[in-house]
């Protein structure tokens, strides 16, 4: 069974959420999917013991041999490359080695290497939790083929746990698409709603069945326990705004250090949420 | 001198547009003749690297100065590339173009050695993450 938590907006718990679950569970597997700013490593530490390179082909220019790579730069539709003279800039940054410069441009001149855009990582967390994290280096737009990579090494048979990137964007939806149920991590304030109702509907998309988790519960206003309620949307559990919570969170501790009772919450949430998805 | 200037309209009286690559419109302006030409900007529609597209372009019309608000990372990269020697860039001036000229001619403006912004900025990517 795999388990996401997600979250339209950034820095609302969700992190908290996916290691408070894997601690709870124990024995599962964890991946960090938010490729661009993975945290989950902090809270988790885990001994890591394989490193993999994700590369990309990308292509490079032969100059000095007098022939224009203008038709290059026309064809890119990523303005990657600048033809000036008979220089070429390229920004590999932009490049998303789709090949078109390769066959558009003059003969032999535009050839093709490997380009390390990130990693990923395994690890593991005793009693049993295998960890898997990518790690896409900054400045690079290739979230989704660190991405694939992790798809590749999901352990099916195991429990999983997801956490996802903050937003509703590909890098998201690439997140959750396998899952079984998404948990929604979301804060009672009025951006926190906001962006609920965005996760919301790309999950009603999706058809990936999903609860709320509430945090930070007792801040802000009752309008995202509304609209829940109104769009007959289950609340998981509402984690209190506790200072003591955050100062857990800085030294990099879990809620279940914090608390032992959030052991046993959880565990009841994934009973119950696999119960939901068995009926299916 | 041939100087390019990323502008909202094409008369001198419209101002500096603040971004260079996704501006309206350039206007080459040439000092020694005090005339003036204007092009609409293609490339600030682009999926990306707008800046860089149009900073080909502006080397291509020969201009030797570019004046703007904001010149990115990349743009910077391609107009220092120039086969006639690095392009003199302005940026952070505002104002109206005419006005822009007239610092220019009484030597108030500063050549920039370094882009004043991050890349992508012109891509609503300061919006947090998206
Ligand atoms: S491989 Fe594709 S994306 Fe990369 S520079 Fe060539 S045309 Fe542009």
């Amino acid at each position: 069974m795999i388990i996401s938590v997600a979250s339209g907006k950034g820095g609302t718990g969700k992190t908290t959420v996916a290691v408070a679950l894997a601690r709870s569970i124990n024995y599962c597997q964890f991946i960090d999917y938010d490729v661009e700013a993975p945290n989950a490593s902090l809270f988790l530490k885990p001994d890591i013991k394989y490193i993999k390179k994700v590369t990309i082909r990308q292509p490079y220019f032969l100059t000095n041999t007098d022939k224009s790579f203008k038709r290059c730069a026309d064809f890119c539709h990523y303005n990657a490359v600048a033809s000036i003279g008979d220089e070429v800039v390229f920004f590999s940054e932009l490049c998303h080695g789709c090949g078109g410069c390769i066959l558009v441009g003059p003969e032999g001149a535009v050839r093709e290497k490997d380009v390390e855009i990130g990693e990923i990582s395994k690890g593991f967390c005793p009693p049993g939790i295998n960890f898997l994290m990518g790690n896409l280096k900054p400045g690079n737009m290739r979230t989704p083929t660190v991405q694939n990579e992790l798809e590749k090494n999901i352990e099916y048979d195991n429990h999983v746990i997801i956490d996802c990137p903050p937003g509703t964007s590909c890098s998201m939806v690439m997140s959750v698409k396998n899952s079984d149920f998404c948990i929604l991590v979301t804060e009672p304030t009025p951006f926190g709603l906001n962006d609920l109702m965005i996760s919301v509907d790309v999950l009603k998309n999706l058809k990936i069945p999903f609860g709320v988790i509430v945090n930070r519960f007792g801040i802000g206003n009752d309008e995202v326990l509304n609209y829940c309620k109104n769009n007959n949307i289950k609340i998981i559990a509402k984690i209190p705004n506790d200072l003591n919570i955050a100062k857990y969170y800085s030294k990099g501790l879990s809620l279940i250090d914090f608390d032992p009772i959030w052991k046993n919450k959880f565990n009841d949430i994934i009973s119950e949420i696999e119960k939901e998805v068995l009926k299916k | 001198m041939k100087v390019c200037l990323s502008s909202t309209g094409t008369t001198l009286d419209s101002n500096v547009d603040p971004r260079f690559g996704r501006c309206a419109y350039f206007i080459i302006y040439d000092t020694s003749t005090d005339t003036f030409e204007y092009y609409a900007n293609e490339s600030r529609d682009a999926m990306g690297g707008a800046g860089i597209q149009a900073a080909q372009k502006v080397i291509e019309k020969g201009a030797e100065a570019v004046i703007s608000g904001n010149i990115g990372p990349n743009s910077f990269k391609v107009l220092q590339s120039a086969p006639g020697g690095p392009v003199k860039i302005y940026s952070g001036v505002s104002g109206t173009i005419r006005s822009a000229i007239a610092q220019l001619k009484n030597n108030e403006l500063k050549p920039v050695t370094s882009s004043s912004v991050q890349s992508h900025y012109g891509m609503g990517s300061g919006m947090g993450r998206s």
